[in-house]
């Protein structure tokens, strides 16, 4: 599994694009289908590394989409959240040269969440016909109204904008970079030395996850419900004493390199160019006067 | 008489299970060595090491560093100059990306961060891996991650370097690289210990051999004289390297005149092999 994103790593890095990439199993199949087989949390930190505006100023990058997270919510206007979802796939599939589908697949999980709860919002339930469009269930009437349809779509718009706003961050800025401006935010040294160590734990768990349940399907232990629950437990423990065993030989790592209390990482300071704040200062000045002129 | 580095006197290590993994291990390490440290798995090579470089505290025994008895106080000191390579890169990579990651114990000597960015790049060309090193570890490969680990052991400038088992889980090829490492390291004069459990790599590469059994150092010597010594390789359920049984064997069957030039790689043998024509040719 590490070699297979490893290459696919080396593949992306020299521009190329993949349509097919092999797994475990060796077999050929297409990728971009809704619903990534290793978890989408792997994948949303692969796309960061490979990211052509990677090299941006993550402190840009970061205060650039929560600024406009803020815009979002706080002018909570239409138009100025549907020019916000094209900015920002413009940003992150042009300039960050993510394929399309990568970007929509992607997104389909905070739609379907979207989707699900202001639905909710969109109808309402009585024992009587009323509203503007009402369907009878049997028992009841489900309604709802135009004026509730268009509150849904702008919240809809609104939510999806602050998304992909955020998006943007996730997909070009690696974690080490957005704990490193957490860091700079005064955050907490306690969370951020924590935040560090649990973004390198989880591949490492992953990893030897992979490992033993590799092992164990190799044996039969996945062959029937029962017994797939007992392997499951299993794993589950060990990892538990792995995570134990492996949290002691990493203190001893870092104390052999001169480890006395404080997690300090070596963080690298990019450059940030004029053209690029004057081009976002440009955009959010549009986005209010849009929102000025709309009101 | 030169002066030792680190000098390991009467060490006691006991684990918190009451397992005894030292049993009074005394040692002088002098400056340039090239020591192989070898013995069976449990033995406490690793136990040794993590003790001398003052992760673990010793139930009994000292260990003087340049004439001074390590204590708390200058453990800091200790540790900055004597560098451990673990055996498995993954429980030794904390940071996430492999520049973070050569800089960590660099950062922890509390260096000026010109210095520290210098050593990083130094580092890094050093064990040739400058292309990734905005990468985070764990889209690397094995053998990649290894030279991760020991660049940031490079970085820190340590005069002693260890190598817990570098050859382990490595293919030919990148143990091919580690031994150019090891060998420029070596003409660089840095002071090395190495624990493997290949004695042909102990054999060709080693100045001084150290074997460990139960805790204990039973033998310290050059190669040769190990692993002639047939009672503490059985002792310590090692074998003999290769080289040295074909050329032993080749000398008990007089096919070979004994010249006491013990070839250490294939090419030396093939070297002898040439200059010795004469002789074979009169056996034909």
């Amino acid at each position: 599994m590490k070699q297979d994103y490893r290459n696919n790593y080396d593949e992306l890095a020299k521009g190329e694009h993949r349509d097919s990439h092999t797994h475990r199993d060796g077999t050929y199949h297409h990728k971009h289908r809704i619903g990534h087989k290793h978890g989408e949390g792997f994948s949303i930190d692969f796309y960061a590394y490979t990211s052509k505006i990677r090299h941006w100023n993550p402190t840009f990058k970061v205060s650039l989409s929560v600024l406009i997270l803020i815009l979002c919510i706080v002018l909570d206007n239409p138009y100025v959240s549907v020019v916000v979802i094209i900015a920002m796939a413009y940003l992150t599939i042009v300039k960050g040269e993510l394929p399309i589908h990568e970007y929509l697949s992607i997104l389909t999980i905070p739609i379907v969440f979207i989707l699900l709860g202001t639905f909710t919002i969109a109808i309402d339930f009585s024992k009587q016909p009323m509203g503007q469009y009402n369907m009878y269930l049997g028992f009841c009437y489900v309604f709802t109204s135009q004026a509730k349809l268009k509150e849904v779509v702008f919240l809809i718009l609104k939510v999806f904008a602050a998304i992909s706003a955020l998006q943007m961050m996730t997909l070009s800025t690696p974690s080490s970079e957005i704990i490193y401006e957490l860091r700079k935010a005064h955050v907490p040294k306690l969370i951020i030395e924590l935040m560090n160590i649990i973004y390198r734990y989880i591949f490492i768990l992953m990893d030897v996850y992979t490992k033993m349940k590799n092992s164990a399907e190799s044996r039969q232990g996945y062959c029937d419900f029962k017994t797939s629950c007992y392997t499951f437990g299993s794993i589950a423990s060990n990892m538990l004493v792995i995570s134990l065993k492996k949290a002691n030989s990493y203190y001893d790592a870092m104390e052999a390199r001169c480890y006395d209390g404080d997690l300090i990482f070596l963080e690298e300071d990019k450059k940030i160019e004029t053209t690029q704040i004057v081009a976002a200062v440009a955009f959010i000045f549009f986005l209010i006067l849009l929102w000025g002129f709309t009101r | 008489m030169r002066k030792p580095i680190l000098k390991v006197k009467d060490l006691y290590y006991v684990y918190g299970n009451g397992k005894s993994a030292l049993d009074g291990v005394s040692v002088d390490i002098y400056e340039g060595e090239k020591i192989a440290v070898i013995g069976s798995n449990g033995s406490g090579k690793s136990t040794f090491f993590l003790n001398m470089n003052g992760v673990f505290t010793p139930e009994q025994g000292k260990i003087i560093y340049r004439g001074t008895v390590v204590n708390k106080k200058n453990l800091k000191e200790l540790r900055k100059n004597i560098g451990i390579v673990f055996q498995d890169a993954d429980n030794q990579i904390i940071a996430s990306t492999v520049r973070a990651e050569v800089g960590f114990g660099p950062m922890n000597l509390k260096l000026p961060k010109e210095e520290v960015l210098q050593r990083v790049e130094e580092a890094l060309a050093y064990m040739n891996i400058s292309d990734f090193k905005d990468r985070p570890p764990h889209y690397l490969s094995g053998g990649e991650k290894k030279r991760v680990s020991i660049a940031g052991i490079i970085a820190m400038k340590s005069e002693i370097i260890i190598f817990d088992e570098p050859t382990a889980a490595l293919d030919p090829l990148n143990a091919l690289m580690l031994e150019e490492v090891l060998a420029k390291l070596g003409s660089e004069g840095k002071t090395m210990l190495i624990s493997t459990h290949d004695v042909d790599f102990a054999y060709r590469w080693a100045e001084r051999v150290l074997v460990f059994c139960q805790g204990k150092i039973i033998a310290d010597g050059t190669p040769l004289e190990i692993f002639q010594n047939r009672s503490i390789l059985k002792q310590a359920n090692l074998k003999q390297p290769t080289m040295l049984e074909v050329y032993e064997l080749l000398v008990e069957k007089h096919l070979l005149e004994d010249t006491k030039a013990y070839p250490k790689s294939t090419q030396e043998f093939k070297k002898m092999l040439e200059k010795q024509v004469s002789f074979l040719g009169v056996l034909a």
